[in-house]
């Protein structure tokens, strides 16, 4: 009982970041420039990447790779910036890369045809874009999340003023998820051990769906209304302003840096429709 | 250029109608009766759901996603906007843990959350048949908004499995818009179905006590006296539609 009203109480400060063990986000401490930023500037840096890899001249997409690769090493985060790129982001790009330059239509210029498949430089340029686009986005993503806790910038926006419910929602799926797999991997073991077949036929397979989900589903949905009444009595509906714990730094050049990136991002798409 | 301005038009006059619902149901209140703190605290649950069982799914080898359970529980029994917001922080969540790829697909979610909210609210989740309808409507409504992004964001070959399937009729001779509607077309009601199937086995097991804590817990009130025939015919028009659909859609798209 008690260790559920610790559990309880944990789900509904907010503002715990520095006690609470979140082994499942990307987050990397460090002392670095991107670490040392406001929340919300590094959203702000990510978006206007995005906005100069989709909305502005085709060209910018892949002069952005080069820069993103050293705000890795900026932000101290190379080793696992790396790492994901090269477990999630290389595996995808490539597969779009080839997939793309060999099937897409409206190629001119045939560069060498390899049995059934014709490859023109039109598709090879059009797939290098698509993919130097993705790559900037999820790049400029996973940067964020390794140099950002994730209750920091829901720490931060909830200052600015998002209602507090949506920090909530945040911080404690990130908490319950981990249990939930937990809970997951026990009720595998546990059906298994009672001789679900979960690897021959298809039909089978099919068939254990239910008595997988059924328990894990349940058990879950049954503390919701505990949880709850725990966190009305609280005050979750409280309209009155939180008091935070925890003081984000925001600093002058973080503001100036959020306006210049706001200004770019309108320079890039203006002169983009005005010169095409 | 053309293309370019035509396409920026569609896309303003979408996302003025949707900013034109909101501010509608913010202002007569619609929205916030549904946003409850029982709603509040089921969301992230429903969200752990969505992620937990799609990592079953992989255990089982099944050939569908399944990674929307939760969203449209919370769309059913908690309304529309609630599954809205449930459909796109899911995607949020998943790109912040598992892989960043996740975020723009967020619209998608959301719609899906949305779907079920409607379809549950005009009575279409009530028995097994109905559900089949949802699953379906959800499925026509994900490929509408998941097609764009795809073509937008991805150039039409994304990085997942169904764009063998892109590639296969893009080398048929048909567009590139024709290919991933279909492509989507097929991969969607199946797991739509399957998702909004397992949905209401949940809500069916659920007491009436528990559903009524949430907003919407009447829109899940089961129908008395279900027969297997009206299920059959359901499936078996959803076939066909699904049929019909992949041979009708190339000839609307142009090709």
């Amino acid at each position: 009982m008690c260790r559920r009203r610790k559990y309880l109480l944990l789900h509904f400060s907010l503002q715990v970041r520095f006690t609470m063990n979140l082994d499942r986000s990307f987050y990397v401490p460090a002392k670095s420039i991107l670490h040392s930023l406001n929340p919300l500037t590094k959203l702000t840096l990510v978006f206007a990447l995005i906005s100069f890899a989709f909305f502005s001249f085709p060209w910018m997409a892949p002069v952005l790779i080069l820069p993103v690769f050293i705000m890795g090493f900026v932000g101290k985060v190379q080793k696992q910036y790396l790492n994901v790129f090269a477990k999630l982001i290389l595996p995808a790009i490539g597969f779009m890369f080839i997939m793309q330059s060999l099937f897409l239509p409206g190629g001119e210029t045939l560069v060498f045809k390899f049995s059934i498949f014709d490859i023109y430089t039109e598709t090879i340029r059009t797939a290098f874009l698509t993919v130097s686009r993705i790559f900037v986005m999820i790049s400029s993503f996973t940067l964020l999340l390794l140099t950002t806790h994730p209750s920091e910038l829901m720490s931060d926006l909830t200052g600015r003023g998002l209602p507090g419910q949506f920090a909530y929602v945040i911080i404690s799926t990130l908490q319950i998820i981990p249990q939930m797999q937990a809970k997951a991997q026990t009720i595998i073991a546990a059906q298994r051990s009672r001789g679900l077949d979960t690897q021959s036929t298809f039909r089978k397979r099919v068939g254990a769906l239910v008595p997988l989900v059924g328990p894990l589903v349940f058990g879950s949905l049954v503390e919701v209304e505990e949880r709850a009444i725990a966190i009305e009595a609280r005050g979750f509906t409280s309209n009155r302003t939180k008091t935070s714990l925890y003081e984000i730094p925001d600093s002058s050049f973080d503001k100036a840096l959020r306006w210049v990136l706001v200004l770019l991002v309108i320079i890039s798409i203006v002169s983009r429709i005005w010169l095409s | 250029m053309e293309i370019l301005t035509q396409n920026l038009v569609y896309f303003i006059v979408v996302i003025a109608i949707m900013v034109l619902l909101f501010v509608w149901a913010y202002i007569t209140k619609r929205m916030q009766k549904d946003f409850s703190t029982t709603t509040w605290v089921l969301i992230p649950v429903a969200i752990a759901i969505n992620l937990t069982i799609g990592q079953i799914v992989l255990v089982l080898k099944l050939p569908v996603y399944l990674d929307s359970i939760g969203t449209v529980l919370v769309g059913v029994i908690c309304g529309p906007w609630a599954g809205a917001l449930t459909g796109a922080l899911s995607n949020i969540i998943a790109g912040m843990i598992l892989d960043p790829g996740w975020f723009p697909w967020f619209p998608v979610a959301a719609a899906i959350g949305a779907t079920a909210g409607v379809m549950a609210n005009i009575g279409y989740f009530k028995n097994w048949w109905k559900v089949v309808v949802t699953g379906f409507v959800i499925a026509v409504v994900a490929t509408i908004v998941g097609t764009p992004i795809a073509i937008v964001v991805y150039g039409g070959i994304s990085a997942s499995g169904s764009s063998i399937i892109t590639a296969f009729l893009l080398e048929t001779g048909r567009s590139l818009l024709a290919s991933v509607l279909t492509t989507n077309f097929i991969a969607e009601p199946l797991d739509k179905i399957a998702t909004s199937l397992l949905a209401f086995a949940i809500i069916d097991g659920l007491s009436a006590r528990y559903l009524s804590r949430f907003p919407r817990g009447e829109n899940a009130a089961v129908e008395k006296g279900q027969k297997t025939t009206q299920l059959v015919i359901a499936l078996v028009v959803v076939v066909l539609l699904i049929l019909f659909g992949i041979f009708v859609l190339p000839s609307i798209t142009g090709g």
